[in-house]
């Protein structure tokens, strides 16, 4: 695990129909420390998916710098693992040989990567599933394989763009009571994409409010862990945070 | 890198605003590409016509009359067995789509004749027929029936349930459903036929007009061959491959479009 | 879902007999008919032979060893042109796919040429090769080549953007996300792409065996015409049904649905 640093980044596209250059991120700053878990929230088009596919190295900034454990970094790498909102799980493997993918590129012999990925799979309650195809999984349990893959290759940062947007409202809490847990045991570093602000409190130990390309207030979290769902519903302390993150985005 | 942007921006509000003409773009370095390759003399001009040759050839066919002459035969004949065709196909793909005792009994037969392939019929034909129009309108229907058919089928058979439930709890009539509810349905399939089906069809009509033929494209060409004359063949290619190009992505493409994907129906 | 996912086979062997019983016997049935309508109405055999007129020569040619020399001639020819342009068709395709521009670019000329696939060469063809294997091959070759490499390069193009996005983020080299995601993203389009190579293939094999050789099905064909053997002309017929019934029933779509299906990757056709 390693720290992420943004270094005044910025990103202009250019438009092609206008003619004209468009600001989509201006001057971002942003420290997240070894093992620390930062959640960025904002409304849609705040920038905060341009942010996440910056620090992956899937689109270049246009300025600024991004820093993995004070090395710059440019263009996709597996220092960072990425979980995509879209699961991005590939259909023509199965699900342990999706998560056997990354030490597979790392050139592992297949009876230790398989045994890598035999073993986040049973972290994930996966164990039974090792030789389905994605397809063949519901929505919850394919999120938690894309979880389960960047986990398995052991990046220094995990980026989540909104990965639990697109699975119903009972398998997200569980989802993401399984993320704390997981990441209470292992401590990565994350960076968490989201517009779901009890998410981002419930998640994070600090959570940023991203506006039209900027950072308008990063707000501690320091609610006490284990966290989950039953006893944090009614928790005054969580309501005031959510209440605090959802006015300063809604006055966005 | 002002510049690059700017030519950029052409590029992309040209492709935007006539996206079927920008589409023509990339055969510009393909024809000098063929001009390089004939001036550096790699094939005999007997082989390998430079497309001044074809250019003048062909301005030379439309001159006479020829030209016109054959492609007005050859698309009439496309279109009299395409509209045949489907005032077959589609009825008959809607009742044994209906109809699971008529699909289980026919959908062999159906895909035994399709395998058979209409080119197959030709001597057989020639037999009942002789060397006419028959011939090339039986081989052109046959040809266009069966994706459609086929495709119908599988259209009508794929309707949602719920579609269908919605409908006749609204009050629909059996026959209201079939013409408000499973046959906009099975469209976008019906339409996927047809564009498969011609795709044959054109194909088969090609080969008829070379076996059969007395006028059309394929006649041209092949006539071409037997006196030995290159540039007729290529002129004959092209206007195939150019004429397909429009009515396959200017009629056909847009109405799939227009149906299938704007009603979300199919998956991209 | 393509046109066969409706004829779906059930693992259990039994379900598989009675599927292939409910299959066969609306063709016995059909054999039933021509017979009755050929005996009822007392057809002239020039215009339409009986069933047993063609078993017999059928038979005839299968003695004489005829039938084989015509079905493998046909199948060789398709065999080295279909091969041949699947070998350089898809890898060009991958190529071509991999930048956006370039494939952007390419795609109007190789619909250009896709549409104009088979029959359509068989004239230059038979200038450029002569009459025999090489025009016919060089037929199928183009068939089969400007469709696969066509729907190769749209096969590509097709992959989700995050599927690269995540072969990329876990450490994938060029060379690797070319045999882990481009070639099996784009497979359901290369075997779609190849169905329909081989259906124009196999068309344009027909014709131009009818046109210029002097061995395989479709002269067969054309020279029974020329005797008016209609017995030999109606047996061919069932022949060359029956062999790409074979072909792309049991051959190309069992690989469609073994992949294609069970990674949900089906597109509504």
């Amino acid at each position: 695990m390693k720290s992420l640093a943004l270094e005044s980044l910025s990103k202009t596209y250019f438009d092609p129909y206008r003619g004209t250059q468009f600001t989509a991120i201006k001057d971002v700053s942003l420290n997240v420390e070894e093992g620390d878990f930062v959640a960025v929230v904002g409304p849609s088009g705040c920038g905060k998916s341009t942010i996440l596919n910056m620090i992956a190295g899937f689109v270049p900034a246009t300025g600024g710098r991004i820093l993995v454990g004070g090395r710059e970094v440019s263009g996709p790498g597996r220092d960072r693992g990425v979980v995509f909102q879209s699961f991005a799980l590939f259909p023509w493997k199965t699900v342990i040989e999706n998560v056997a993918f990354g030490p597979k590129m790392r050139g592992i012999g297949k009876a230790e990567r398989n045994r890598i990925a035999q073993e986040y799979l049973e972290l994930a309650g996966l164990g039974h599933a090792a030789d389905r195809y994605p397809n063949e999984l519901s929505g919850g349990m394919q999120q938690r394989v894309g979880v389960v893959r960047a986990l398995a290759n052991e990046p220094d940062v995990l980026l989540m763009d909104e990965p639990f947007a697109s699975v119903d409202a009972q398998t997200r809490m569980t989802l993401q009571e399984e993320l704390t847990r997981i990441w209470e045991e292992r401590r990565p570093t994350v960076v968490f994409i989201t517009h779901d602000v009890p998410e981002a409190v419930f998640l994070a130990n600090r959570v940023v409010v991203l506006t039209r390309g900027n950072v308008l207030a990063e707000v501690d979290i320091p609610l006490a862990r284990p966290r989950v769902w039953d006893s944090l519903v009614e928790d005054d302390e969580f309501k005031s945070l959510s209440n605090q993150v959802l006015q300063l985005v809604r006055s966005a | 890198m002002s510049a690059l942007h700017v030519i950029w921006g052409y590029y992309v509000r040209f492709n935007a605003r006539w996206p079927a003409l920008a589409a023509f773009i990339p055969f510009v370095p393909l024809v000098l590409a063929w001009t390089v390759v004939v001036r550096l003399e790699l094939f005999p001009p007997v082989f390998l016509p430079g497309p001044g040759d074809v250019a003048r050839k062909a301005w030379e066919l439309l001159y006479k009359g020829i030209l016109t002459d054959y492609l007005a035969d050859s698309l009439g004949r496309l279109a009299v067995g395409a509209a045949v065709g489907m005032a077959i196909a589609i009825p008959l793909g809607v009742f044994v789509g209906l109809n699971r005792k008529a699909y289980e009994f026919s959908w062999p037969i159906l895909l035994f004749f399709q395998a058979i392939g209409d080119i197959a019929w030709l001597p057989i034909l020639l037999v009942w027929f002789g060397f006419g129009l028959t011939t090339m309108t039986f081989v052109i229907v046959y040809t266009v029936l069966f994706p459609v058919v086929l495709n119908t089928v599988l259209g009508i058979r794929s309707a949602k349930p719920d579609l269908h439930r919605a409908a006749q709890s609204l009050g629909a009539s059996r026959s209201r459903i079939l013409f408000e509810v499973t046959l906009p349905g099975a469209l976008p399939n019906i339409i996927t036929g047809l564009r498969n089906g011609l795709g044959y069809g054109w194909r088969a009509l090609i080969a008829a007009e070379i076996i059969v033929g007395t006028s059309g494209i394929g006649f041209l060409m092949f006539d071409a061959r037997r006196a030995g004359s290159v540039e007729e063949i290529v002129v004959g290619m092209i206007l195939l491959g150019v004429l397909w190009y429009i009515v396959d992505s200017w009629v056909l493409a847009p109405i799939e479009r227009a149906t299938g994907q704007r009603w979300g129906l199919v998956t991209k | 879902m393509s046109v066969d996912a409706v004829t779906q086979w059930s693992p259990l062997p039994y379900r598989r007999t009675w599927q292939a019983v409910k299959f066969v016997a609306p063709l016995l049935f059909l054999v039933v008919l021509w017979q009755a309508v050929v005996t009822i109405f007392d057809v002239n055999p020039r215009i339409f032979p009986d069933v047993g007129t063609v078993a017999r020569a059928g038979w005839e040619t299968i003695r004489d060893g005829s039938l084989w020399t015509h079905v493998g001639a046909s199948l060789w020819r398709v065999s080295v042109g279909t091969v041949l342009a699947i070998v350089i068709a898809v890898p060009l395709g991958i190529a071509m796919g991999v930048s956006k521009g370039v494939s952007d670019f390419l795609t109007p000329l190789f619909r250009f040429f896709s549409v104009l696939a088979g029959i359509a060469w068989i004239p230059i063809a038979t200038l450029w090769f002569g009459y025999g294997f090489g025009a016919i091959t060089f037929v199928i070759f183009n068939a089969v080549f400007f469709v696969v490499a066509y729907n190769t390069l749209l096969g590509v193009s097709t992959i989700p953007m995050p599927l690269r996005h995540a072969a990329a983020s876990l450490g994938t080299t060029r060379w690797r996300m070319l045999t882990e995601v481009l070639l099996p993203g784009s497979l359901p389009n290369i075997v779609t792409g190849i169905r329909t190579g081989m259906g124009f293939a196999w068309r344009g094999l027909i014709a131009a065996e009818m046109i210029a050789t002097n061995t395989g099905l479709g002269y067969m064909l054309f020279l029974a015409r020329d005797f008016y053997r209609t017995e030999i002309i109606v047996f061919a017929m069932i022949v060359i049904g029956l062999i790409w019934l074979i072909l792309d029933r049991l051959l190309l779509a069992p690989i469609e649905r073994a992949t294609v299906e069970r990674w949900g990757m089906v597109q509504r056709s």
